[in-house]
């Protein structure tokens, strides 16, 4: 706006109005709120002009001219509602409703459609068109002509407008290639190409944008009209994105998901997994009571009877053996407050260190303020990725783990003309778009940014003063030798290399291959050598990505046990105390159960037993627990070994906030009641400190000052110092050799999306990704069993050969209860191997 | 004099002749349970809903009626059926809410819900007066009524 001359004047039914250069005349007259109707257009797209019912008039023009299309030109004089504008939008309406049909009364989108708002302002109430109206029929014997083109999409192509906003989205911003217009003039129809099906992770965005009914949910279709229900604002509680959703809920019923527009995160967009996760609370076998074990079964109990009992076994423990003797775990897709008031329980009333907060990951760094923390606590922002010249992406499949990050990516480099470098294990759907995608050798990405480091050393293209030092440092210290064990060629590094230093603003993104790996402190400073000799800590951000929709508050909040000088202070500030014992990362907590040193555990919102990637260690360590108190939403494999089981209120039950990856807490509300007697965990966890006498809170207001102070941005500065990173080959069994890897499932996230109908219909066993060469190998085909064997454990899997991989790692996933696989890891092994053995079906 | 005659031999033959003029003329009353008075072809009495000649339910439970009720009577829930057709699962009217407005059957796009001639449902229990859908389908009258004709015009559906 400073820069006059890059401003065009123009005047819009009368108003004066100044924009810059390249706006179209419809986002001009909506900037000074006149409203231009549109089908067509949408805020992330570019303009089709395929509608045309935006038409404005615009003097010394010829004809009506489309708004969404037109460009502003300086003294424009526009008109939006003029006589001839509304001539024009009525014979457009007249021509939309020549084909279609009426069938409002059974549309699902009856209510909320546009082409419904508009005939009513705008059109006729009757149709000149004598003749019959075409028919898209799909069968002969039915009048209705639905289609299912996905797993949750039905498609009815008599009522579609033909807008093609569903075509270009799912080609320009998702990149699918899955839909399409086939056939023209007055039979074209949107379709699949033959025999393939919409089903990518974001197929659900499509549906929300349709003008019309022709895409409509299979969740939403026929349940209830939309006038019925009521809104409510929501985050979504999967990965940490945080995209924003709008609920739709009539009484005690949630209906369905849809986004709600934050620029800064979403951009309008949101993965599959948030749209149809509100089924999970929503699910029929949720837990409504406690129940207590007695004997072999459990048994339902009453509040009183369930805290009576906890409260008085933490006090026996607590009392003769000290409160360093229970452990605590919670899950990080629980809220804020909930987290810290487990942490303030365990703090202030146990007097013990002992929470955590890392279910899903190995062998944790055990000591507070390590490298990884430094990286994670700089800032990163989503909205920023779009504005690099070059994005490099390390260990993070991001489609699976982070679909919104994943999305900006594409944007910045399918619009901005970014060039994008995929480091990774797998080929990825990401790395689709990537200028190069380097599928180094499963576990030797601290080698490759070796070579890196190297390779811009010796090509003097770093400014960093310490740089010879820093080589010497290295290990392997050679380009070719850091080449030969990531298997990428030394002339690939060196390209990177220079394209590092040629461009002015880089986003580094991480992911959780790293977050979670035993590796991560030797990762995370590999990563910081890189940002130093290329300069990215200045231009640029760099983006370790926390997991689950709260990771990031749980640092944050403080639910670890080993704490960075500055957070034990800021807690000493809040609660004037701070237990001085030493506290155990979950890990440590499961081998010192197995010692039997740690009495009791309480699990809040977390199944342990399929989660921990190492099943032969945390069932022995669970098991030889003298208490356990799991709250859970409903039965998990944990619950079923617990000695006392609550039920646990979901995130759409009550109010509270989340902190994304980007550390922006968002708040949400509560759209239904609690189900059953289910309570929210702050409140369970609080009734238990009443028990002691010492109650966490009276009412909530008082805690969401205590978060506010935790949630604090540090002001200090973190200074880099350049690391030693010697790389050193796991020793591994030869009988052994396929790595294997362990993610979540493209449609699903942890381990109760599985009870989401509309995502199991994506997908709803576990299966073992392989490359087409090893199944050729191996003689398989997709679907024959396969028996997976690692040297703790062996599961029997179906197979499915995936274009995704190129290499011998083969992949599975954890998100099924029927094919719990974390039996095949080892806690102590950074890469878990297994060996294969056809079952049948060769 | 003139009272006299005024009062016994005009006004009280005139009385008379009244009264013996009805008693040679059809009652108006009816014999109520055993004869029923014609109805208006508009009257609202109890509802109905229509099939089509297949027997097929018109109904395809949009919600236009529920919403169009000025009484909140109706209740409804779709339901998707095995051709892939809405219908509504659920259907009720709370006849003690409904103010037989008609409102209802004007809503209805699909020519559905009627409002028959039926006006004996009075029950000792509130219960009862929750009207389901099967109650309203099996209270079809079985000949299509001239009143319908009457709405079509008024309502100008074409």
């Amino acid at each position: 706006m400073s820069d006059d001359s890059n401003n065009i004047n123009l005047t819009i039914d009368g108003q004066q109005v100044s924009v810059p250069r390249g706006t179209t005349v419809l986002e001009a007259a909506r900037s000074i709120r006149i409203d231009i109707p549109t089908f067509c257009w949408h805020p992330k797209l570019k303009p089709a002009g395929s509608c045309r019912i935006c038409y404005v008039e615009i003097e010394k023009a010829r004809t009506l001219m489309v708004s969404c299309a037109t460009d502003v030109a300086p003294d424009m004089v526009v008109h939006t509602a003029s006589e001839k504008v509304l001539q024009g939008r009525k014979a457009v309406l007249e021509f939309m409703l020549m084909n279609h049909p009426l069938d409002c009364p059974t549309c699902d989108k009856g209510g909320e459609c546009d082409l419904q708002n508009l005939t009513f302002k705008h059109g006729v109430d009757d149709s000149r068109f004598d003749f019959k109206k075409y028919r898209h029929i799909r069968d002969k014997n039915s009048t209705f002509d639905d289609l299912r083109i996905g797993s949750e999409i039905i498609r009815n192509q008599n009522r579609c407008i033909l807008c093609y906003k569903c075509v270009r989205a799912n080609k320009d911003i998702f990149g699918e290639q899955d839909l399409g217009a086939y056939q023209r003039g007055n039979i074209t129809e949107i379709n699949t190409p033959p025999g393939e099906q919409v089903d990518s992770l974001y197929s659900g965005n499509l549906v929300e944008i349709c003008p019309v009914g022709a895409l409509t949910n299979t969740d939403w279709r026929y349940k209830i009209r939309v006038w019925n229900t009521q809104t409510v604002d929501s985050v979504c509680s999967y990965c940490a994105d945080g995209c924003n959703l709008t609920l739709w809920k009539d009484k005690q019923k949630i209906y369905r998901a849809t986004s709600r527009r934050n620029d800064n995160i979403d951009e309008g967009w949101i993965c599959d997994v948030g749209r149809y996760g509100y089924q999970v609370p929503m699910a029929e076998d949720r837990l409504t009571t406690p129940l207590i074990k007695k004997g072999d079964s459990q048994v339902p109990a009453t509040w009183e009877e369930a805290l009576g009992l906890i409260s008085e076994k933490f006090k026996k423990i607590k009392d003769e053996r000290g409160g360093v003797c229970i452990g605590g775990l919670i899950s990080p897709n629980l809220d804020s407050l909930s987290l810290h008031t487990f942490s303030k329980f365990f703090r202030m009333v146990l007097n013990s260190n002992n929470v955590d907060f890392r279910a899903g990951y190995k062998m944790l760094p055990e000591k507070a303020d390590d490298l990884y923390s430094k990286l994670t606590s700089l800032p990163f922002k989503i909205s920023d990725i779009e504005k690099s010249d070059l994005i490099l992406v390390l260990d993070s499949d991001l489609t699976k783990e982070h679909p919104i990050v994943n999305l900006r990516v594409r944007k910045a480099v399918t619009q901005k003309n970014a060039s994008l470098f995929a480091l990774n294990p797998i080929t990825t759907q990401t790395g689709g778009i990537a200028t190069d995608e380097m599928v180094y050798n499963i576990g030797t990405l601290h080698a490759l940014l070796n070579g890196l480091c190297i390779s811009l050393i010796d090509q003097n293209l770093t400014q960093y003063e310490n740089a010879r030092d820093l080589k010497n440092k290295l290990s392997p210290n050679t380009i070719e030798e850091a080449s030969r064990i990531s298997g990428i060629d030394v002339a690939r590094i060196n390209s990177l290399a220079k394209a590092i230093t040629e461009v002015k603003n880089i986003s580094l993104i991480a992911g959780e291959l790293l977050t979670s790996s035993i590796n991560r402190e030797q990762l995370s400073g590999a990563i910081i050598n890189l940002c130093l000799l290329a300069g990215i800590f200045d231009k640029g951000q760099v983006g370790v990505l926390s997991q689950a929709a709260n990771s990031k508050g749980a640092e944050k909040l403080a639910v670890m046990p080993h704490l960075s000088e500055r957070s034990i202070l800021k807690i000493k500030q809040i609660w004037d105390k701070y237990p001085d014992n030493d506290g155990l990362a979950l890990d440590q907590m499961i081998r010192s159960s197995i010692k039997e040193e740690l009495d009791s555990m309480f699990i809040i919102g977390s199944n342990l037993m399929l989660e921990y990637p190492d099943g032969a260690v945390v069932k022995e360590g669970l098991e030889k627990l003298d208490f356990l108190v799991v709250a859970d939403i409903c039965e998990t494999e944990t619950t079923q070994i617990a000695d006392v089981v609550l039920p646990l209120s979901t995130w759409v039950e009550y109010d509270s906030s989340f902190v994304n990856l980007e550390s922006v807490e968002q708040k949400f509300k509560a759209a239904i009641k609690p189900v059953g007697f289910s309570l929210p965990a702050y409140q369970i966890i609080n009734k238990i400190a009443q028990g002691f006498k010492t109650p966490l809170f009276e009412t909530i207001d008082e805690l969401i000052p205590e978060i506010k102070t935790l949630l604090q941005p540090d002001d200090s500065q973190n200074s880099f110092e350049n690391c030693a990173i010697e790389y050193i080959e796991e020793k591994q069994n030869p009988e052994f050799e396929i790595p294997l890897l362990i993610t979540n499932e493209l449609h699903h996230f942890g381990y109760f999306t599985e009870k989401s109908n509309s995502l199991s219909n994506f997908c709803s066993e576990a299966f073992l990704e392989i490359s087409p060469g090893l199944a050729e190998k191996l003689d398989v085909k997709n679907g024959s069993i396969i028996r997976v064997e690692s040297e703790v454990g062996k599961i029997n899997l179906p197979v499915k050969i995936s274009e995704y991989i190129d290499n011998d790692v083969v992949r599975a996933y954890r998100n099924f209860s029927a094919s719990p696989v974390n039996i095949l890891q080892m806690r102590k092994r950074n890469i878990d191997r297994v060996k294969l053995t056809v079952v049948e079906g060769t | 004099m003139f009272d006299f005659v005024k009062t016994v031999l005009i006004a009280l033959p005139k009385g008379f002749y009244t009264t013996f003029k009805h008693l040679f003329k059809k009652p108006v009353t009816l014999q109520y349970p055993k004869e029923k008075m014609p109805m208006a072809p508009r009257y609202r009495g109890l509802h109905y809903l229509e099939k089509y000649e297949d027997g097929s339910e018109r109904c395809v439970c949009c919600g236009l009626c529920a919403s169009a009720c000025p009484a909140d009577a109706i209740y409804m829930e779709p339901a998707e059926n095995e051709k892939g057709e809405r219908y509504s699962e659920v259907y009720e009217i709370n006849l003690l809410r409904c103010i037989y407005c008609g409102f209802c059957e004007e809503a209805c796009p699909e020519e559905a819900i009627f409002l028959g001639h039926e006006y004996e449902f009075s029950n000792d229990s509130r219960d009862a007066f929750i009207y389901t859908k099967g109650q309203m389908l099996a209270n079809r009258p079985t000949k299509e009524k001239p009143f319908k004709k009457i709405i079509r015009k008024v309502r100008r559906i074409f």
